[in-house]
């Protein structure tokens, strides 16, 4: 039996990409098209007094110009899931309010993208300003100024998230050591390469149509609809090829409501596309924070209870703030085993850039803290903490963050197949002969789970159809977006395999949400998971369609037949064959059969699991750290296309090390305004800051819920990265560092130190 | 009062990928935003318009350059290379852009095209790179998705390819 799946066939999407046929949103153009921008807040919170608009309008070329007087005040959630427990209501298109530097307060529209940008300089506004927050512990003091007026108040975007299993008080008392630290996290930003942008046009019948860089278009069809006042079928979200997003294009941005509105005002197709420095000011962070933990252990590692209290730094909306908030908690009560836990999660607004959703959503920063601190045990117990990461690993049957049980022994699995890997016992300090030269080596590791998609904290239900067409050829139409993964290749493989045709005989339909079916959107390391089970639903009733006309003509029965490469034959009977095109032939009175199969799929939970292997070179007299290596150990079930898997593994270790190493955006305290809103400033890892990396990926833990034992993989890389790189620079030079970025002068502080302590 | 914008426009003539290209830009146009919205190739991307990112990267006159840092009334009577003109036939891609399909080396896509015309630049002087000069090649272009392995991978491939078939590369 030939199979697609587990083969990496050639990707759907990428001829465009390597050719430069594949549209983007800012590659469209229309006729009569104007330019729209965007003007900025100057401070971080102020009432707008006024906007004077009119040199602005006086402007040759300037066609429209809207402040918040001109638009809807429709208060809308920030991230458009709808009435999901993970994310806030409390944005306007436009307020009378800024709560943050570089919010959106007035929208021009113009014949030319300098006009426009001219406009904009020539619009004054006059600011009251109010007095500004700026960090956490600034929004919770009593006297705090109040950022909304929504929400259960002191700042605080949710109510206290709570977390509660077994006797915390009687665990601790059990331990025969206890352990507690408070870690912190810097501020990185996706950074995807493809700035934020949508075109807008409206026909006469009054309905929109945006073409927008999204990650999920039915949720920004559902929440422009419900804001502009608009039925579902009056608005249309097209998005092709998108330059990825990572999470962060979930929300709906402002400019998007703008833009439809500036089209609507002036009857004619507007686009607006950010700057790269409006979509570090406009765009989405990842949440900045403080996780204290403590924990308690046998003296052979096992662990008695955990306690844990997480702010988050929401910024100057909630977005994703409860989702991220509830995630990152929950996932403390896993990972390692304890039954004892108290877990706290609190997330706070500030005068600051908008958190929102990015990749490993809240579980990066809060196993950041735990394998960090698992380290610390380790040492002081004597117990080398790949061991000790081991004995506490979760396995089978535990009862996982989301409260299901877990299924196979994911984690344990990857840290054994990592330390037989790296020779791990060898490549420790307390394996190797001690390091005298100014640059100095070391190995760490850190562990992740992550959950398949974001059920149960958001409903979620994945959706396709497929279509046979009367010459064999497949259809499938799904309402997943491409953001870059591969996962329209992903479903073709799925559909294929199922129905019983080759890869290539699949076309992939998507990006028009009045063609393709719902979906939630492409996030949650859900797409191949979800939308991918409910692809092999739907071509599964296909099949069994053309199976039964198979049946009739070959005057056999339905169950005895197979399909394969488009030849159905029957079992048992060599030599008796028909092919699909045969099977589905015109006959007297049917020209074309309808040959239609859909599929819903609800996911039950899956997680996939991952440890990774770092060795670091430590510049004893720069502070410069460098990733010499990477083995990523993954357990992501049945893997669908290696290279793809493979690739969003690298990708996501691209990231972390950029999170542990470098990348913060760094917001000024004293006024709020952004420091390093560019690539030059914002410093990510490019190609010759990163390692090899040596990436294995295992099967043994598939899920019954996934396609063909499928789970997911884009979040997992990464979350373990960070811990394994703090981790082996602890290795390297004995310095233990609690946050991220950890950046070369912080290493140079501390080394400084120690040898001052070693001196004294 | 600020002075509405100019907006003479300049005749310039360009050739790009092989076709000269009878063009009227305004002076302050960069070679990216022309060759995006007057000559109707998208496949150049802008990431950043400053210079940062190199998704903008073209071939002037064989050497590779940002073109949103070019201005397009520089390169009148010069001859421009972009992403749509790699390939040495409209039916037969450029070995780089058949390894960066078959090794996975494009994940958006949106570093692609200039990744892509970058390294044929590279492999134009450098038949033959190491690891290290690639990666050193491709220091002004940034990609968010794939860490570079695949990246890396796919231009050593190519270059392997090349040197066996020993074809001339155009
Ligand atoms: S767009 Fe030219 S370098 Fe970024
Ligand atoms: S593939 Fe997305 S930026 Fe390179």
């Amino acid at each position: 039996m030939t199979s697609v799946i587990g083969k990496s066939v050639k990707r759907t999407d990428t001829l465009g990409k390597v050719t430069g046929g594949a549209v983007y949103a800012g590659d469209v153009v229309l006729p009569g098209m104007l330019f729209g921008r965007m003007k900025r807040s100057t401070v971080a919170h102020a009432r707008i007094a006024s906007i004077d608009v009119s040199k602005a309008l006086a402007l040759p070329g300037v066609k429209a110009i809207l402040t918040h007087a001109d638009v809807p005040r429709v208060l809308h959630y920030g991230s458009p899931h709808p009435r999901s427990a993970s994310v806030t209501q409390d944005q306007y298109i436009l307020d009378t309010k800024v709560r943050y530097w570089g919010e959106g307060v007035a929208a021009v529209a113009a014949t030319s993208e300098e006009i426009a940008e001219l406009a904009c300089e020539l619009i004054t506004v006059d600011y009251e300003p109010l007095p500004a927050v700026f960090t956490v512990d600034e929004a919770l003091a009593p006297a705090a100024p109040k950022i909304h007026d929504v929400g259960p108040g002191g700042n605080l975007v949710l109510d206290p998230f709570l977390i509660k299993r077994g006797d915390v008080e009687k665990g601790f008392a059990e331990a025969e050591l206890i352990i507690e630290g408070e870690y912190g996290m810097g501020r990185p930003t996706p950074a995807y390469m493809e700035p934020n942008v949508c075109l807008c046009q409206w026909d006469p019948l009054g309905k929109l149509t945006i073409w927008t860089s999204t990650q999920s278009p039915f949720m920004v069809r559902g929440t422009l609809a419900e804001v502009l006042g608009l039925p579902l079928n009056k608005v249309r979200v097209l998005v092709d090829h998108m330059g990825g997003g990572f999470g962060a294009k979930q929300d709906l941005f402002q400019h998007e409501f703008l833009c439809a509105l500036l089209a609507q005002r002036t009857r004619r197709p507007v686009r607006m596309e950010f700057t790269r420095k409006e979509t570090f000011l406009g765009g989405r962070t990842r949440h900045p924070g403080t996780i204290w933990l403590r924990q308690g252990f046998k003296r052979d590692g096992t662990i008695t209870a955990r306690e844990a209290k997480i702010v988050f730094n929401s910024g100057a909306y909630g977005s994703h703030g409860p989702g991220v908030t509830a995630v990152a908690t929950a996932s403390l009560t896993s990972l390692y085993r304890c039954e004892n836990v108290r877990l706290e999660g609190r997330c706070v607004y500030t005068n600051t850039p908008i958190a929102g959703a990015f990749r490993g959503y809240g579980v990066v920063q809060s196993y950041y803290a735990l394998d960090i601190q698992m380290d610390e045990v380790a040492e002081t117990l004597g117990i080398d903490p790949a061991e000790l990461k081991l004995k506490n690993a979760v396995r089978e049957g535990d009862i996982a963050p989301s409260n299901h049980p877990l299924t196979g022994h994911g984690l344990e699995d990857c840290i054994r197949r990592g330390i037989m890997e790296t020779g791990w016992a060898t490549r420790r300090a307390r394996g190797r002969a001690p390091q005298t030269g100014r640059l100095k080596r070391g190995w760490g590791m850190g562990c992740e789970m992550h959950g398949s998609s974001a059920y149960p904290g958001i409903k979620e239900q994945g959706n396709a159809v497929v279509r046979m067409n009367e010459d064999g050829s497949v259809t499938l139409l799904t309402g997943t977006t491409g953001l870059g993964t591969g996962a329209h290749t992903a479903l073709a493989q799925i559909t294929a395999e199922e129905l019983g045709v080759r890869f290539e005989d699949v076309a992939v339909v998507h990006g028009d949400t009045d063609v393709v079916p719902w979906d939630i959107g492409a996030f949650a390391s859900h797409t191949t998971f979800m939308a991918g089970r409910a692809c092999q639903m739907a071509a599964a009733q296909v099949k069994a369609k053309v199976l039964a006309r198979a049946a009739d003509k070959l005057e056999v029965s339905a169950a005895d037949l197979e399909v394969q490469d488009s030849v159905i034959t029957v079992r048992g009977v060599p030599g008796m064959r028909l092919t699909v095109r045969e099977a589905i032939a015109a006959e007297r009175g049917i020209p074309a059969p309808q040959l239609l199969g859909e599929g819903s799929y609800h996911p039950t939970k899956a997680y996939s699991f991952g440890a990774h292997f770092v060795e670091v070179e430590v510049d004893t007299e720069t502070g410069q750290v460098s990733v010499l290596q990477v083995v990523p150990v993954h357990e992501i079930g049945k893997v669908i296309h290696p290279i793809a898997a493979a690739g969003q593994i690298e990708g996501g270790i691209q990231q972390g090390i950029g999170h542990t190493l470098s990348e913060d955006y760094v917001i000024d305290p004293k006024d709020g305004r952004s420091l390093n809103a560019s690539f030059v400033d914002y410093k990510m890892p490019l190609a010759m800051d990163m390692p090899p990396i040596r990436t294995i990926i295992l099967e043994t833990a598939p899920s019954d819920g996934g396609p063909f034992g499928a789970k997911g993989v884009g979040e997992d890389p990464i979350i373990a990265i960070g811990p394994a790189i703090a981790n082996a620079i602890h290795d390297a030079i004995g310095v233990r560092f609690r946050h991220y970025p950890i950046t070369p002068e912080q290493i140079l502080a501390a080394l400084a130190e120690k040898a001052g302590e070693q001196a004294a | 009062m600020t002075a509405p914008i100019t907006t003479v426009a300049m005749p310039v003539t360009i050739t790009i990928n092989g076709e000269a290209r009878d063009l009227a830009v305004a002076p302050f146009r960069t070679l990216l935003d022309v060759l995006r919205n007057e000559a109707g190739l998208t496949g150049t991307k802008k990431g950043c318009d400053v210079g940062d990112c190199g998704a903008c990267t073209v071939l002037l006159d064989g050497e590779p350059v940002n073109a949103c840092l070019v201005l397009a009334v520089e390169v009148d009577g010069r001859a421009v290379t972009t992403i749509e003109g790699i390939a040495p036939e409209p039916d037969r891609l450029h070995p780089l852009q058949e390894s960066f399909m078959a090794l996975g080396a494009s994940q958006c896509g949106f570093c692609t095209p200039g990744i892509i015309v970058m390294a044929k630049a590279l492999l134009d002087r450098n038949p033959d790179p190491t690891e290290d000069e690639i990666r050193f090649g491709l220091a002004g272009n940034i990609c968010r998705c794939t860490g570079y392995t695949k990246i890396v991978e796919a231009i050593r491939a190519t270059a392997r390819q090349m040197a066996a078939a020993g074809q001339p590369r155009e």
